[in-house]
């Protein structure tokens, strides 16, 4: 198994999160950036699977504010390689991240073992397209929302558990090379720690990929962005729970409901 | 006729061929004996190194008190009297046997003369006859105790020599004494000798031998004899092969013991213990320092709740691994990275986490140091637990809240999940501006900790104790973001690299404070951050207080006004980092009573505080299912038992929080009312 683990730093929701000036952007003096929970479940699927059958999980992401942190985290996780490509990943919309992600694969070149995980969708745009546009311009499968791996066939090929709405699960099962996007790992991401971490900063190195900017940084534009309005349509019953039940009746039957 | 030791009575004339076998065989059991003890301090020997200073007058005043005298036993006068006599008696026992012989092998042999006649001779007898009596005494209160009353701490689960170890201790000590005693007994009644009255035991016995024949009582005598001495050598033998090697090693770890400040957790390896040799020798000698008296697991606010830890447990479980399992070849520390594949170890390569501890047996420890306070021969449990801890943090091995907890204090440097940034905002709403410390001068800077800083059932709290060190002119200063959880609890974890990070932080932040007039004072409302900050930061001319002890202050100099007095009876609780780890008892008392109020002890008060069950880091823990009676509840069921009290005073911020929970869970909410003594004050000097 040759995994890839791809990253994405996203704003962290922990910090105040405000509308910049522009009306079109975050105010990016109080962001802070952080790798989503689906690329942390990420790490984790790959080293589960690392685990079981052996092979190699390299992290790659492109720069980003505290991308470092992350990738010196997954290798004290016990990720193999940490590659970062120098192209300013807060500029690029899904489509040019997917565009530089191939043009990484495309130098890097793409064995029949070679898993390419994504996570899912990253907390910010909640698009969920970057594995998709990846998979399309490489020309291989691609499964999403996927919370279990199974390596068959000596590793040629992959048993995928995908999670739908309402509880159900299928079951797919896809020839290597493939991405798939991880929405959860079989186990929580594992504690790493701190010691540990900072050893491998003082050992191992984060690798560097120059890569030429995509054509386009972005293809869709933000026209507007803004915190929920309220919108005072919410309305409070009291009373017990007759009054209550009563009045709920009441506007039941004034809407029509029943 | 001058009272003079016999040498060797009855057998140097009717038994002669005795005598050299009485050589011979003394001198294979004191070569067993040697063997056994060279065999301890070899497995000792196998652990890390430690290095402190051997050889000071504090070790030996310590060693006297408590390891002559059992100085830790005076809370209970029943093992005080008992194992006194035991000791005292078998120490003077020893001594006169020891006297004995050089009186027959040096004094005699070599210098044809003794020294045990005349009235050295007389006095020898009844000291020696009188501590016997008291060794018998205290046998017999050992026997009593342990095989009538049956206290719950005495019964074992684990057996690191053999399992009726404590049974045939008692028994051949007894056996011993008692044939002494009918030695003596028959030799006064075959020689009739004037001071036999100086023997008052043997002399008494005597009395049940007087009709027999002189012929009928040597026989007799050659027997009993025979009988004491052979149930003597086996028992020197065979010290180092039962709990009785407790005599020296627990004599060695009392002088030996820690003697720094409680709050300092000894730095340990940060791959943590997972095997018996990653301890240190000192620890080793700990384990091995065990009586198996069980006081630490009655105290245990864990064991009591119902939990899988048991700190008596814990020390015989390791003490086992040590003398039973341990090969005295060690290969050293475990892979140093903490990478280990279960499925392809070989059985001796097994940690101790995986063979005999389970991970929530060492969870379950809130730290809270009662175990170490009570037990008399100074073991560290928490110590011990902490470094295997250590071990499970570097395999990742932990409660998901946890992970949770120690991920947030890496990034945000609270256990809150909340941006440092949100750290000083319980001040909006101040009338005054709370000074940045590192910004403006200040005389004191106050270190809030998490709960203080960020938890809503807090806030009123935080600012009133804001307006009492403003209205009593305090100029103090905080560090805003700049401050950090303490990490006191993320170090007890066993989190040594987090720790680290967070205590740097720190520091960086406190460097940055400008100090007014050179007076450097730290204040804390946190024990917990008080513990770590005063015995483990140690910053250069710095004071750390607790505000309890500030407070007090403040009122005894008359900064502190107290407008109205408050009336009625409270309890007070104390936290375990400030009581038992850095004996801050009094200062809080004399503050709740200079208020006005009543204190009444609950019965467990100053070093025996019951732990509210939040500490060491089990604040970010779940209750396991097994937990019976959460500790914070088995505490409230305890003041509710106190007549008129309807307030249960605290001093740590946790404590609130876990108090107030519990008095919900127990029904005791009409009852009582937990109040921190910000509270009180607050309401004596009528802040709003």
């Amino acid at each position: 198994m040759n995994a890839y683990v791809l990253i994405k730093m996203a704003p962290d929701p922990v910090e105040e999160l405000d509308i910049a000036n522009d009306g079109k952007s975050l105010n990016a003096e109080f962001i802070r950036f952080k790798s989503g929970d689906p690329d942390e479940h990420s790490i984790e699927q790959a080293l589960l699977l690392k685990e079981k059958n052996g092979g190699k999980v390299t992290v790659v992401a492109l720069d980003a504010p505290e991308v470092d942190d992350v990738l010196y985290t997954a290798l004290a996780k016990g990720v193999d390689r940490a590659v970062k490509i120098s192209l300013d990943q807060t500029q690029l919309g899904s489509v040019a991240t997917a565009q530089a992600f191939a043009s990484f694969f495309q130098k890097e070149g793409i064995s029949s073992d070679t898993l390419i995980m994504p996570g899912t969708q990253a907390i910010d745009d909640i698009e969920g397209e970057t594995g998709a546009l990846l998979a399309e311009m490489l020309a291989l499968p691609y499964i999403g929302v996927v919370s279990g791996i199974t390596l068959t066939n000596g590793g040629a090929k992959a048993v995928v558990v995908k999670e739908f709405s309402s509880g159900l699960r299928g079951e797919y099962e896809v020839e290597l090379p493939a991405v798939l996007g991880i929405q959860s790992a079989e186990k929580p991401p594992r504690y790493v720690p701190v010691a540990k971490i900072r050893a491998v900063m003082k050992t191992a190195k984060i690798e560097t990929v120059d890569l030429s900017e995509p054509d386009k940084a972005k293809i869709l534009e933000i026209e507007r962005m803004y915190k929920p309005e309220v919108a005072g349509r919410a309305q409070i019953l009291e009373g017990d729970v007759k009054e209550i039940a009563a009045k709920l009746a009441e506007i039941f039957a004034e809407r029509g409901i029943i | 006729m001058t009272p003079v030791r016999p040498l060797f009575y009855n057998i140097h004339t009717n038994y002669k061929w005795a005598e050299p076998l009485t050589y011979i065989l003394g001198a294979v059991a004191a070569l067993i004996f040697l063997i056994g003890v060279y065999k301890h301090i070899k497995k000792w020997r196998t652990g890390r190194n430690e290095k402190f200073p051997l050889f000071t007058k504090d070790r030996l005043i310590s060693f006297v008190k408590f390891a002559l005298f059992q100085g830790r036993l005076v809370c209970d006068k029943y093992a005080l009297v008992m194992h006194l006599g035991i000791f005292l008696g078998m120490c003077v026992l020893f001594i006169g046997t020891a006297l004995a012989t050089i009186d027959q092998d040096v004094a005699h042999l070599v210098f044809k003369n003794q020294f045990l006649k005349g009235s050295f001779y007389l006095g020898y007898k009844l000291f020696l006859d009188v501590f016997g009596f008291f060794l018998i005494i205290g046998l017999i209160l050992a026997i009593y105790r342990r095989y009538i009353l049956k206290p719950e701490r005495l019964k074992n689960f684990v057996y690191p020599t053999f399992p009726y170890d404590s049974f045939y201790l008692l028994i051949i000590l007894l056996f011993i004494a008692v044939s002494g005693f009918f030695v003596e007994a028959v030799r006064l009644a075959a020689t009739k000798v004037p001071w036999s009255h100086y023997s008052p035991v043997g002399n008494l016995l005597a009395g049940l031998f007087t009709s027999m024949s002189e012929h009928t009582l040597q026989s007799l005598h050659f027997t009993l004899w025979t009988l004491h001495g052979l149930a003597a050598l086996a028992f020197i033998s065979l010290i180092p092969q039962s709990k009785a090697f407790h005599i020296f090693s627990s004599a060695a770890n009392v002088y030996l013991r820690n003697l720094e400040p409680a709050g300092r957790l000894p730095s340990g390896e940060l791959s943590g213990a997972s095997k018996i040799a990653d301890f240190t020798w000192r620890q080793l000698l700990q384990f091995d320092a065990c009586t198996w008296c069980g006081r630490c697991q009655e105290v245990c606010p864990a064991y009591i709740s119902g939990s899988k830890l048991s700190p008596k447990n814990v020390i015989l479980k390791l003490d086992n691994e040590l003398l039973r399992f341990s090969s005295v070849k060690s290969n050293g520390v475990s892979n140093p990275n903490g990478e280990t594949n279960v499925s392809e170890k070989k059985e001796g390569d097994k940690t101790l986490q995986e063979t005999i501890f389970e991970p929530s047996e060492i969870w379950a420890c809130t730290t809270c140091r009662e175990c170490e306070e009570v037990c008399p021969v100074f073991i560290e449990q928490p110590r011990a637990i902490i470094d295997m801890r250590r071990y499970l943090v570097a395999q990742g091995i932990m409660d998901k809240i946890l992970q949770d907890a120690l991920n947030s204090l890496n990034r945000y440097g609270n256990s809150f999940a909340k941006s440092d940034r949100m750290r000083a905002r319980w001040t909006q709403g101040l009338p005054v501006k709370v000074k940045d410390a590192r910004k403006e001068q200040v005389d004191c800077v106050w270190f809030l900790g998490d709960y203080a800083s960020f938890d809503p059932r807090l806030l009123t709290i935080t600012q009133s104790t804001a307006k009492i060190l403003s209205q009593a002119g305090v100029d103090f200063g905080i560090l805003y973001e700049g401050e950090r959880n303490s990490g006191n609890d993320v170090r007890r974890i066993g989190e040594e690299g987090l720790y680290e990070v967070l205590r740097d932080k720190n520091l960086d932040a406190f460097t940055k404070v400008q100090w007014k007039n050179g007076s450097k004072l730290i204040i804390t409302t946190d024990p917990h951050s008080y513990n770590t900050l005063k015995n483990e930061y140690t910053i250069d001319g710095v004071v750390v207080k607790h505000y309890t002890e500030f407070f007090n202050d403040l009122i005894k100099n008359g900064k502190l006004v107290i407008k109205k007095k408050l009336n009625g009876k409270v309890t007070y609780h104390d936290p375990c980092y400030l009581g038992r780890y850095n004996g801050i008892y009094e200062e809080p008392r004399e503050l709740i009573k200079s208020l006005g109020l009543e204190l009444v002890e609950m019965p467990r008060n100053r070093s025996r505080s019951h732990c509210c069950g939040a500490g060491g880091g089990r604040m970010w823990m779940e209750d396991t299912a097994e937990i019976k009676e959460r500790p914070a509840e088995n505490r409230v069921k305890e003041a509710a038992l106190l007549e008129d009290v309807a307030t249960f005073v605290v001093a740590c911020p946790k404590d609130l929080a876990m108090f107030k929970d519990a008095i919900k869970t127990t029904g005791n909410e009409g009852k009582l009312v937990v109040k921190d003594i910000s509270d009180l004050i607050a309401e004596a000097m009528e802040i709003q």
